[in-house]
Parts: C-alpha cells; structure tokens; sequence
C-alpha cells in the first residue's frame, strides 16, 4: 500500500545539512498497524507528515497505492490524501467554532458530498462512537479522551484506507488512552483500516503488529510482533 | 455547503466580535460618508444633463483684453442677437434671457414671481417640456406668458391656467398677458431656473436698448447646426465683432490692448453650457457654479476615508487570521481546498460588510439633514435607488469585499500546515504590507490635518482682517422689490431720526458683503479721460455714507446736502485717484457722462468692498441716477442686540409689507467665505473620521502585536525593564511609522494649500509650525490609541507569558 524509499529530508543552516530524516526505507502493506516509536528528534513526526503529504520529503520516492507521490501535482495530491487518509492528532486539533456533529461532517463537506447522505454517515459514526448525546456540544465543552474520540471519528468518517496518528493519548490520563488505543485496534482489525501510529509509550505501541525505532533519521530496529 | 459555510462564519464573527464590531463601525462611518460624499459629486455631474441638446447649446460671452488684464463678461446688447441670427447660417437657435422680477395680480391673488425674458427659440433649445397649452410655438404673440407648473398650481391652484389673463407689473405700470402654456418644473439641478417666461419684446426700455450696442444687460444661447464644430464657429464669429464693435477695438487698441494669438483684442466666443455649472471664472453665469475643486475635494475625501476603512479592514482581518491559522490547517488536513477555504472566509468578509453597509446606509439617512445643511447639498437617499448608484455600489461592494477579504485569506493559506498544527507559526516577522498600509492611513490623515489648519488660518485670516470700514456696528437692510429704495431711506431715516443709540442713517447701490437677500450688484463704467481709458466701480449712495460706514476722507468732503450741486459731485477712492493721475484731483472734473462732467469732492481711503478674493479696485461713489437697495444704520457699540430689535421693529411699523431681512455688516463680510468655511469643515470632518477610522486600525495592530510579544515582554521584565521603557519599546515602532507617514502627507500637502491660498489675493503663509503641530497632532493621537495596548501588555504579569511557552 505504501512504499518509501531512501527518503530524505533536511535543513540548509549555514554550511552544514541538518538531517531529520536520513536515507530512510520503509514498506507498509494493507491492513498493518504500525508503531513509530523513538526518542524526541528522530524524526517520527516528519514521518508520519511525509506518509500523510503533510509535508514534503528533500529527496527520495514514495508511492501510495501504487501512485508516485514524488511525482504527482498539489491538486492530485490533495485528491489522494482526502480519499485515503485520516488524521488523528495529539492535540485533538478540533475546530472550536463547530459542534461535534459539525465537526466530523467537515471532511464529508469536502468531499462534496450530498446533505442526505452526510447526515447519514455522521448519525452512523455518532452511534457507533457512543457520543450521539454530545452531538450539539463544542469542544471546549468536552473531556479530553471525549475530544480525542471525536478526533477519531472524523478521522474516520470518509472511510480511509490508512490512519495517521501522532501520539493519539499523549494528552490523555492512562484509562483514556487504552480506551483509544482498543478502538484503534477493533477499527484495525474490523474495517481493515491500516494504521500508522506515532508513541512514546512502550505499552501502547503493542498494541501494534510492527514496531518501527528511529534514531536520529534512521530506523534502528523493527520488531513484528 | 453554503449553510455550513455561514454558519462558521456567524460563530467566527461572534467569536471575534470585539474586533468584528471595531471593523464594522470602522467601515459603516466610511460608507456613510462615501454614499453623501459621492452622491454629493454625482448631483454636481448631473448639472444641466436633462436637456437633450446639452452638448449643442453655447453660451456667448465677449473677451476684452486689456492692457493690464483679460475680462471676461457674459452680458450681450439686445441687437447683437439679431444680428448675429442673420448673418450666420450655422445657428440653428439663439435666445437672448434677461431677467425680471414682478408681482403677478390674478383675481384678488398677488404674488411675487422673477421674469425670464427670452425668444421664442428658448423653448426648442432648452429640455422644458410644455404640459399643457400650445406646445409647437407657445410664445408666438408677445403678449402670451409660460409658466412652470409651481406657478400654476400658486396661482390658479387646481384650475387650467391656459387661455387664462394674468396681469403682470414689473416695469411701474400693469399689463395683461395671456398663459399660453405649462412647463414641466425643471429639476433641483438645472442651472436655469425661471418662473415666467415672457417674449425678450416685453423687456423694460426694449427699444432703446435694440439700438444701442453699448447697454449690455443680457445673457445669449445659441444652438449650432449639428455640423458645425464650435471652435471654427468660434473663429468665423470674430469678422462680426470687428464690424459691429469698431469703436470699442479701436479704443482699446488706443489704451495698449494686448492681442490674443490671433491678434485679436475683442473677441466673442462660446462657453458650452455643458460646463456652465463648473465655470467659476465667467461672471454672470446662471444658476450657482461651483469650483470644480470643491466637488473634487469631496470626492477626493471620500476616496480617502473608503480607502482608509479598507486598509483597516484588511489589516483587522489580517490580525484576526493570524489566531485562525490553526483553523485552516486543520481544514486542510480534513481535505478543504484553496478554493473552499476562500470562498470561505470571502463569505465571512461578505457578511461583515453587509452588515456595514446596512448600517452605514443608516448612519447616512440620520445625518443626512446636517450634511444638506452644512454642505449645502442637494441629495436624498432615493438617488441611491437609480440603476447607475445600484450598479456602482455593488460593484464597489464586491470589489472591496475581494480586496479586503481576499488578502488575509491568502495571507493564512501560506501558513505551512505542519507548522501550524505544531503552533510554531508565532514566529511570524511583522508584515511588509501591514507597514505600508499603516502609513498610507496615517499619510491621509496628516494631509486632511494640515488641510484643516492652513484652512482654519486662512478664515481666520479673512475674518480679523480690518477692511478699511467699520463693519461691526452697522446694519445693513435690504430694501426689496416691493417699495422704493430712495423714498424708503428718506421715510426710514426720518424714522431713525432722534433715536440715541443711532449714529448714522444712509443708504447704498451695492450691499456690503453678501446679505441675507443674496444679491450683489457690480456697476462698472468705462470713460475716455484725458486720452485714456478709465475703468471704475460705481457705487451709488446716499447722504452720510462715508460717515456711516467709518470710511476715512483723505482729501476734500463727502456729500453734503448744503452743496446743491452734489447730485452731480463724486468721491473717489485712493486707487481710482492714482488712476487719474493721482495729485490734487479733488476739485477736477470727470467725464463720466458727456453732457454733464462731475466734480471730484473727495478722496477716501482704500477699502474693501468686495471680497478678499480680490484686490481693491477704483471705485467712485455717486448721489444719483442708482437705486437705494440698501439701507444702512450706523449704531453705537452698546447694547447692540436691543439696538437691532429697535430697528427691527421701526421697519415693520414703517414698511408692513416688506420683509425685514436686516443683517450685521460683519456677517455679511463673512458669509462671503461662506465656500472657504464649508470647505473647512470638510477637511475637519474627513479628518476626524480619517483618525478615527486610522486609530482603530492601529489598536487592532498593537493588539495584535502585543499578542506576538508576549513572551519578550515577560523576558524583559524579568530581566528588570520597568514599565515606562516597556511601554515606550512597544510604541516606538508604531510612531516610527506615523512620523514617516506625516513626512510623506507634508510636501503634497503644501502643494495642495498653497495652490489653493493662491484663489486669494489677500492670504497668510504657510509656516513650518502649521507642520510641525500636524505631526504632533497625529504622534499623539497614535501614541494614546497605542498606549492602551502597550501599557496593558507591560502590565501583565510576566510569570503567566513565560509559562505558557
């Protein structure tokens, strides 16, 4: 589904190159659930910012269901990334001025899709998130696993075929974050969702089926579990 | 998408709604002004564009080149129209209009109605649409009378005038005339504006004046051949002049005349009536002419003001989207393209200018009453409502909406996603383009600044300036149609006579100043002295004046009644006796009237009975042959107020019939810069909502700045800065860039005054200090507006900045 290869990426400061991602090579198949892990700098945002076009590599190639992203326009690009793919971020990343409910019909506004059936997916999305009685409520009026759940569920709403997540409970207490961290799971392992996740908790990155380290723009290790 | 797209937008506004309600009153002041401004010019263009012909009409005047100086005078001997119509085959239609004024007596009713005596081609050039009556040739017999259908109605009320007798007195004895047609009333701005029209036949002395090529007493329009190009009419006119003013070019080429290019020093030429109502240079125009300046001023301020609300606009959008970069990044993250987000936000900056220009209409019909007064306009908020103002206002409207909307919008796409979403985007440098529109704001600002004092300094000018007369205790009475003038002075003075507070009682051709009747007269006679050429004002008085008026006699007397032969004496002023020849003129003759030479009695000093526009010319003062259409009272200074009551009231007791339009001296000197005044209050008004509409740019500047500047401030606080240096750290910047503004605003500035003080011959100099107090002015105000913010930012506790880094 996804191939990156020798992807680099760096910054010009004064003579020298500051490399944040360094000749990195990484295959990811259909249906993995994949963990990031590392230590602050070694390049796991950039990353999960590259795989999502969030951000652009210097150099190197990557393909995404069998397309060269390399190669391809803003325009196309942006086609690609709103068919396949869902954010989820630490910071929830909610958009305050909109209720819950208008929050994850965002996406599907969009993707021009029609009134009707919108109001369709999101009562489906509400109902299986369990959050149908906080559908007129703003953000500023939920907890955090609360918004981090709504996160989700609009990261989901336009059925992607892979989901980023950085840090997804890094601003979550510990019983907030296993609660999301099963969903991740189950949406894995039900709707065959690939998921790529960014963590710094040991624990939570097992709930993968891979474990990728990176240390200074390399990966160090891989671990299948 | 569109509900979506409201909604959000709706919740943004709310959300920002101190910053929205500071834009919107920003922009809705901005749109008051501009919909009065601009419909203001508009009514000025309009001038005289109904008649259908407007651009075939021309006016004819004469060009005198003199020796020392080009006049220009629209006034035409009654034969020349003839003449004229005979030997050019070009014209299609001319009409001679002389003016009149008369009392209309029909049944027991009496009016009061002004005459226009024209030909019959008057109605055939002119867009006056007959309703009623004959409408192939309604002034066919002399004795048939158009009128307007105001008239009609104030006369016949709801009866049909035509066919109707109507007796008319306008030249001593009555006489009957028959209404042969209405008009449609001519509209507000229309240039010629009449009551009656009567044949140019029935004109006071018609017959002596058809064979005099001297009297020149009336206007004259002519309609070309469509093929006929002005310019070259304009050429082939100069043969007629050359024969029919033989005598007056030769005389003039005897004083040292200077020709024109063509070696011509009498000429007749064409004024299109297309720019009768801008040409403020031809004397004797119709209707009131304004500078061409005057209405580019207003337009000018209006453009300024829209352009600063815009600029504010932007740069309060601006400021508002640097908190919603994260907004947008999310939306780009959740699959929003360029355009969605643009369209967007342009829907957000729709919204915020509807509102404005809801309101701003608003505003406008509140202060429209005061604007039509004080700026003596004509317009009303259902000229907006015509299909032109439409079309402006809502192209005007969405082009500024794009403008003002378009840019942030743009601004917070350029954000990088990542960034954003981080929450790096802080780091932003203040913005090239924010600077920039902040000094062209502030630049507007100094220039309406100064305009304002030079502006200011110059009426003041005008007002203190001693006129050579004593203007501050004399009433000045204007007679009125309905009595005689010189029987009406003796009866008043006779009145007058014994009462202690009155000084001095006389009577005057020519008003001092502009009186509350509006009229002013110019009497000017030509006479060949000793060889030369001499020009004079005349002014005719009576008894007493130079006593009454405080003018000083420098040589020989005034009139005096002991003197029989004094009703053929005159006075002259100083400039005329230089004139003359200067030296002992007292006691010489003057030949101002063949038959009868008149003593020169007296020279008085120089003063100044016309404007300060203009230099003090040679005047002579005469006791006869002028009617009295003045009556003027000399008062002692006590108890000026009691006094003008008293003689208020001697004059409705005296003349009961006549209105009492009595007035100051003084406030007639300064009703004359009544145009100098409206155009200070202009500029004052501009500028005042130039700053203001500025200044609230400026505090959502700093508000935003001091947001970026949180954290250096809580680090220098630390650090141990106090708050005064915090505060002057945070302004200097922004006075900085007023300071550069207000250098940039002075040199165009003084250019603008000093051709504008040039229209007077009397004017002060623009000083440096002028300049100097409009910097100060607009450093101050934007240190206060800017000191709100930064004294807040300096007082925050620095411990809450730094811990939310």
């Amino acid at each position: 589904m996804l191939s990156l290869q020798h992807i680099s990426k760096y910054y010009q400061t004064g003579g020298n190159k500051a490399y944040v991602l360094n000749d990195l090579s990484l295959d990811i198949d259909q249906g993995e659930f994949v963990s990031i892990m590392g230590p602050s700098g070694s390049g796991k945002s950039t990353l999960l910012n590259i795989i999502g076009m969030l951000d652009e590599p210097t150099n190197g190639y990557h393909y995404f269901m069998e397309q060269p992203v390399h190669q391809l326009k803003e325009k196309q690009r942006s086609a690609l990334y709103k068919q396949y793919i869902g954010f989820v971020f630490q910071a929830y990343h909610l958009i305050d001025e909109l209720t819950v409910y208008e929050n994850i019909e965002t996406p599907l506004i969009y993707q021009n899709i029609k009134g009707a059936e919108r109001k369709a997916l999101v009562a489906d999305m509400l109902d299986r998130f369990n959050i149908v009685g906080k559908k007129d409520l703003f953000p500023a009026q939920l907890s955090g696993g609360q918004q981090q759940l709504v996160g989700i569920a609009r990261a989901l709403i336009g059925k992607p075929k892979l989901l980023l997540a950085d840090e997804p409970t890094g601003n979550l207490n510990s019983k907030q974050g296993e609660e999301i961290m099963e969903l991740f799971s189950k949406i894995n392992k039900e709707d065959g969702v690939t998921i790529i996740q960014v963590t710094h908790s040991e624990k939570n990155a097992e709930y993968g089926s891979r474990i990728i380290n990176l240390l200074d723009g390399r990966i160090e290790s891989t671990t299948t579990l | 998408m569109l509900k979506n797209y409201l909604k959000t937008a709706w919740r943004n506004l709310w959300k920002g709604r101190v910053f929205n309600i500071m834009n919107i009153i920003g922009l809705s002041v901005a749109v008051a002004c501009c919909i009065m401004l601009f419909l203001t010019v508009y009514y000025e263009f309009s001038y005289d564009k109904f008649h259908t012909n407007l651009d075939k009409i021309h006016q004819l005047y004469f060009t005198k080149n003199g020796a020392d100086k080009v006049e220009k005078s629209t006034s035409m001997p009654a034969p020349l129209t003839p003449a004229v119509k005979a030997e050019y085959q070009d014209i299609k239609y001319i009409t001679r209009m002389g003016n009149g004024g008369t009392i209309v007596r029909y049944g027991n009713k009496q009016i009061e109605e002004s005459i226009r005596f024209v030909d019959q081609d008057f109605l055939k050039m002119f867009t006056f649409p007959v309703v009623k009556g004959d409408n192939a040739s309604p002034l066919k017999d002399l004795n048939n009378v158009v009128i307007s259908e105001f008239v009609a109605t104030a006369i016949f009320g709801k009866t049909n005038p035509v066919g109707k007798s109507i007796e008319l007195n306008y030249s001593g004895e009555p006489r009957s005339f028959v209404v042969s047609a209405v008009v449609k009333d001519f509209p507000q701005n229309s240039s010629i504006n009449f009551d009656l029209l009567l044949r140019f036949e029935n004109a006071p002395e018609y017959q002596a004046n058809m064979k005099s090529w001297d009297h020149h007493d009336h206007n004259v329009f002519v309609q070309l051949n469509d093929n006929v190009k002005p310019a070259v009419f304009d050429a082939r006119l100069q043969s007629f002049v050359k024969k029919a003013f033989k005598t007056t070019i030769a005389d003039m080429k005897r004083d040292g005349a200077r020709p024109d290019a063509q070696g011509n020093v009498y000429t007749l030429n064409l004024l299109p009536f297309a720019y009768n109502h801008f040409d403020t240079e031809l004397v004797g125009l119709e209707g009131n002419s304004v500078n061409k300046t005057y209405v580019m001023a207003l337009l000018a301020i209006g453009i300024f003001i829209l352009v600063i609300a815009c600029i504010n606009f932007v740069n309060l959008s601006v400021a508002r989207a640097f908190t919603r970069a994260r907004e947008v990044g999310v939306r780009k993250t959740l699959g929003a393209n360029k355009w969605q987000l643009l369209s967007q936000f342009w829907i957000e900056t729709l919204l915020v200018c509807l509102f404005a220009l809801v309101l701003g209409i608003v505003i406008a019909n509140f202060a429209l009453p005061g604007f039509k007064a004080t700026f003596r306009s004509q317009i009303s908020m259902n000229m907006l409502l015509q299909p032109v103002q439409l079309a402006v206002i809502t192209g005007l409207f969405i082009l500024i909406t794009i403008i003002a909307g378009l840019y942030p919008a743009l601004l917070m796409m350029r954000y990088k996603t990542v960034m954003v979403l981080k929450g790096t985007v802080n780091t932003v440098k203040p913005g090239k383009v924010r600077n920039i529109l902040l000094v062209t704001q502030f630049s507007l600002s100094s220039l309406l600044i100064v305009c304002t004092l030079v502006t200011w300094q110059q009426i003041d000018y005008l007002k203190s300036k001693p006129l050579g007369y004593s203007k501050d205790e004399v009433v000045s009475i204007p007679v009125g149609n309905s009595v005689n003038g010189a029987r009406s002075l003796e009866l008043f003075r006779n009145q007058l006579n014994g009462e202690p507070d009155v000084v001095a009682v006389s009577g005057a051709y020519d008003n001092m100043g502009s009186g509350k009747d509006g009229s002013t007269r110019t009497s000017i006679i030509g006479f060949t002295y000793k060889g030369h050429d001499i020009h004079t004002n005349i002014q005719g008085v009576s008894y007493d004046y130079a006593k009454t008026m405080g003018i000083k006699l420098l040589e020989g007397r005034d009139f005096s009644r002991e003197f029989t032969t004094d009703s053929n004496a005159v006075v002259v002023n100083e400039k005329m006796a230089a004139q003359l020849g200067g030296k002992n003129v007292v006691g010489t003759y003057l030949p101002m009237d063949d038959k009868k030479p008149s003593l020169i009695v007296g020279v008085m000093k120089n003063f100044h009975f016309r404007s300060l526009r203009s230099e003090i010319e040679p005047l002579t003062l005469v006791l006869s042959g002028y009617e009295m259409n003045y009556i003027f009272v000399k008062v002692r200074p006590q108890n000026l107020s009691k006094t003008f009551s008293m003689i208020e009231r001697k004059w409705k007791q005296t003349f009961p019939n006549a209105d009492f339009q009595g007035s100051w001296v003084n406030e007639n000197t300064e009703r004359q810069y009544k145009a100098e005044q409206r155009l200070s209050t202009i500029f004052i008004s501009g500028a005042i909502i130039a700053i203001i509409i500025s200044c609230i740019g400026l505090l959502a500047i700093s508000f935003m700045i001091m947001v970026q500047r949180t954290k250096e401030i809580g680090i220098r606080k630390v650090l141990g800065a106090n708050i005064a240096g915090l505060v002057l750290l945070l302004s200097r910047d922004f006075l900085k860039l007023v300071l550069l503004a207000a250098l940039i605003a002075f040199p165009l500035a003084w250019w603008l005054m000093s051709k504008w003080l040039q229209s007077f011959v009397y004017r002060i100099d623009i000083e440096w200090w002028i300049f100097a107090l409009a910097a100060f002015i607009a450093v101050g105000i934007a240190f206060i507006t800017v000191s709100f913010q930064s004294i807040k930012a300096a007082l925050a506790n620095p411990v809450r900045s730094l811990r939310s880094e």
